[in-house]
């Protein structure tokens, strides 16, 4: 496995934990958690966008990887 | 009128009397009730009783009777509600058994109390040794109260300074197999999301004794069928765990690569991360 397809891993779980965090920001009653919930989506997001910038980064400089 | 009618009348008149207006003269639950309480209402229970067998023939001497034992109470309670000093006459006041510490030998006397049975009411209290009471009363009611020492009172998490989640009490969804409407509507939430997740558990709302979803919507089911194994909402533990997997990753690749820029990135997106966790932290596992 290539460190590309590594951080692409890394990045799809990243997804589905922040998918998962808003569907518990939409659900819950107490506003402290639901505060709680969508800043740390906000601060994945962030996370995701630096990943998809080096992952690109990545298959530009080695372009014969590229879709692994 | 034959005696038995009388006494058939009157005894309906009295049943009718007394439960209706102790009612309204609100007593207190029985385990409440003071000294004075407790003959008060003995009274009027015999007074009626009295009336009811036809011992007073005269009906209105022991009206008069009832009334006063029924309406004196009343007035008492209203002036100690007022008063407090009237208060401390009629129901007592509470008396310090332990201070600092040590007995008040003089005060655990006066209440007709000995060693022996004070140390019955602090193990009543789950309080096996004096030694551990900082301090202790006697309420007006009998009871006893306990302050333990600080290093004797249980851990609370404040005292550990540890983040705990605020929790709002769970609805009950479905009861005996009936969807509730309103508990879902005050969690805000619809039939539509119940049946997904009772089709997610595979189960019917029929099978369903009792389902409760907590403050932060999962669901927690229990079934008629208990031979049926369910699965356990997992998935905050499973989100925790996937968030900590992925700050390691960052890490790591952090470490491995050669490009600076890419080495900060992924160090800041690390960091970024650990403080999400330690937020999320109290809520996910709690």
């Amino acid at each position: 496995m290539t460190v590309a397809s590594q951080v692409k891993q890394t990045l799809a779980s990243l997804k589905g934990a922040q998918a998962t965090l808003e569907l518990y920001a939409k659900q819950t009653v107490i506003e402290q958690e639901q505060m709680a919930f969508a800043g740390s989506v906000e601060k994945i997001s962030g996370i995701i966008h630096m990943l998809e910038q080096r992952i690109s980064a990545m298959e530009f400089e080695e372009p014969q990887y590229k879709g692994f | 009128m034959s005696d038995w009618v009388t006494i058939i009348i009157r005894s309906i008149l009295m049943y009718c009397i007394v439960v209706f207006l102790l009612r309204v003269v609100g007593r207190k639950q029985t385990s409440q009730m003071t000294f004075s309480d407790f003959v008060v209402g003995i009274t009027i229970g015999a007074i009626a009783a009295l009336i009811s067998l036809n011992i007073i023939h005269n009906l209105a001497y022991g009206l008069i009777g009832l009334a006063v034992w029924l309406l004196l109470p009343v007035l008492t309670n209203y002036l100690a509600l007022k008063s407090k000093a009237f208060h401390d006459l009629l129901y007592g006041r509470q008396t310090v058994l332990i201070q600092h510490g040590k007995v008040m030998e003089d005060n655990v006397k006066e209440m007709k109390m000995t060693a022996e049975e004070l140390l019955a009411q602090l193990r009543r209290k789950n309080v096996f040794n004096i030694a551990d009471v900082e301090f202790a009363l006697m309420e007006s009611s009998g009871d006893v109260s306990v302050l333990l020492k600080p290093e004797k009172t249980p851990i609370t998490p404040k005292q550990m300074e540890w983040q705990v989640a605020q929790t709002a009490n769970p609805q009950t969804v479905i009861l005996d197999g009936n969807i509730i409407d309103e508990s879902l509507r005050n969690q805000g939430l619809t039939r539509n999301w119940l049946s997904t997740e009772l089709e997610k558990a595979g189960v019917t709302v029929e099978n369903v004794f009792i389902g409760q979803v907590d403050a932060s919507g999962d669901l927690y089911l229990d079934l008629f069928d208990d031979a049926i194994q369910l699965p356990k909402p997992t998935t905050k533990a499973l989100l925790y765990a996937t968030l900590k997997k992925c700050e390691a990753d960052l890490e790591s690749y952090a470490l491995a690569t050669n490009d600076q820029v890419a080495r900060k990135n992924y160090q800041e997106a690390a960091d970024l991360l650990l403080t999400t966790l330690a937020e999320l932290r109290p809520i996910l596992k709690r």
